[in-house]
């Protein structure tokens, strides 16, 4: 982790000295790349201004709610279609069909029924992650062995207990892998959300910085904005290696990282 | 303490009725070690496993006297081990107590006499992946014997193990089980293994599936080496190969 960091550090560094030389050496005017001195003093003014801290909760506070909506849904379904295929083959061309349709195109949909509020960002990323958490859901809770299944006859085990001690903690790996999907796209979906019309978020404050011509809160924006989508990954990693502790595939990422 | 009257199974392939066990009649005395011997495909495993509830007979009736309660579950130590990976040798064996709502302390206590009982004293807190696959085997055994059941039924337990293993297995086995006094039923494909822990051995042929011979063994008890050397014992090996041909 802290071995992750300090060569994520050591990037961003030489990112930003060879920013600042290109800026000096090439004239880059600054209204179309500002010096990283002048997205610094951007932020610091924004941040001293009450709005940056607001447009970070509102759009950190839909990243989290969706995220675990899409989930939470993406595990359930991926539970019940496995144990109801009849189900699943029913409504798989459904959620098929809400996945390859691009979520640039849903958004005005959603604003149109959901206002300009939360709700609709909430549910735009949600859709995106829950279907690569169902994905894994579903090639987990497949994939354990039918004499688990038999254990759960044999000690009696309430469906609860069957779902909660044994089929959930087998299928977690591949849940991870839909999680840590589903986490670099949430960020990108409040984003595509915030553009179509809000009132605030850092995807607000893009479009803001744009219609007044200033690159540097733009900038400001989407540095912040992938930050926070680093951290939510890391997060989910962090979670990750601490729930599969038990399993063979932490050991060689554990390894490579 | 069971009676098995009449049981018999069979399924359908393709339209076509297959016979996987013909009605079947078989009594087990209480504290009794039967084993059950025959092919694959001779349906001593379908006979086990609806004993145990996990498939249901087609006809026939199963009796257990002496069952404390209904909801009394049998012990059953299947060929794998099916442990849960993500839980220590301790934690695999309190399983079954824990889900079933027994106070903490109790099943930590339990269970820590169970391993002790398996010889796996020092190994609580391995994780299955880091254990043999002997040491697997007992921490199933282990497991299986957690709930106290009065019955323990064995599908091939020690068929994956290799052969040194294998015999240090059954010579605990028979120790574990004149400690805790189960009755066993036991499906193995090996003669040797058969004859060597049984107080009974049921022979079985194939298609249909059925008892073709029993044997009493009454070598004296504890058996060993000795037991091993004894003609009556080869004896006994080459009359259930010849039922087996």
């Amino acid at each position: 982790m802290y071995k992750a960091l300090f060569s994520a550090a050591r990037t961003v560094v030489a990112v930003i000295v060879a920013w600042w030389l290109i800026v000096i050496l090439a004239r880059v005017p600054a209204y179309l790349l500002p010096a990283p001195d002048a997205i610094a003093s951007r932020f610091l003014f924004l941040a001293g201004n009450a709005d940056l801290g607001q447009h970070i909760r509102v759009t950190l506070g839909e990243v989290v709610i969706g995220f675990l909506i899409g989930g939470i849904l993406g595990v359930a379904l991926g539970w019940g279609f496995v144990r109801l295929p009849r189900v699943g083959r029913l409504l798989s061309p459904l959620i098929l069909l809400l996945q390859t349709a691009p979520k640039i195109a849903i958004a005005p949909l959603l604003l149109l029924w959901l206002g300009i509020d939360m709700g609709p960002k909430v549910t735009l990323i949600a859709i995106v992650t829950f279907f690569p958490v169902m994905a894994g859901a579903m090639a987990g809770f497949s994939s354990v062995e039918t004499s688990y299944r038999d254990l759960a006859i044999l000690l009696k085990l309430s469906p609860w207990q069957r779902f909660r001690r044994v089929e959930l903690p087998f299928s977690l790996p591949p849940i991870f892998a839909g999680l840590r999907i589903g986490s670099t796209q949430a960020v990108t979906a409040a984003v595509v959300g915030e553009l179509m019309g809000a009132t605030y978020g850092l995807g607000y404050l893009l479009s803001l910085g744009q219609e007044n011509g200033d690159a540097s809160v733009v900038i400001v924006a989407i540095l912040l904005l992938s930050t926070m989508g680093w951290a939510f990954h890391e997060l989910i990693r962090m979670i990750e290696r601490r729930a599969l502790r038990w399993h063979v595939s932490q050991r060689s990422l554990e390894a490579a990282l | 303490m069971i009676q098995i009257r009449g049981v018999h199974k069979e399924f359908a392939v393709d339209g076509a009725k297959v016979t996987a066990l013909s009605p079947t009649d078989l009594d087990v005395r209480r504290g009794e070690f039967v084993s059950i011997i025959g092919p694959s495909g001779c349906g001593k495993s379908t006979l086990l496993r609806i004993v145990a509830g996990l498939e249901t007979a087609s006809g026939g009736t199963i009796a257990m006297t002496e069952a404390r309660s209904p909801a009394q579950r049998v012990g059953f130590v299947f060929q794998e081990p099916v442990l849960l990976p993500w839980l220590t040798a301790l934690e695999n064996v309190r399983f079954p107590l824990d889900t079933a709502g027994v106070a903490r302390q109790e099943a930590e206590d339990v269970a820590s006499r169970l391993l002790r009982l398996v010889g796996l004293a020092g190994f609580e807190n391995a994780l299955p992946r880091t254990l043999s696959g002997g040491m697997r085997q007992r921490v199933s055994i282990a497991r299986a014997l957690s709930y106290d059941p009065l019955l323990l039924l064995m599908d091939e337990p020690f068929g994956a193990l290799d052969l040194i293993t294998r015999d240090r297995l059954n010579d605990e086995l028979l120790a574990i089980w004149s400690e805790t006094r189960k009755t066993v039923i036991f499906v193995t494909h090996s003669v040797e293994e058969a004859a060597y822990l049984s107080d009974r051995v049921i022979v079985m042929s194939p298609r249909p599936g059925a008892i073709r011979s029993i044997y009493e063994v009454d070598f004296p008890r504890p058996r060993g080496e000795a037991t091993k050397l004894d003609p009556a014992f080869h004896h006994l090996m080459a009359n259930l190969r010849r039922d087996l041909q």
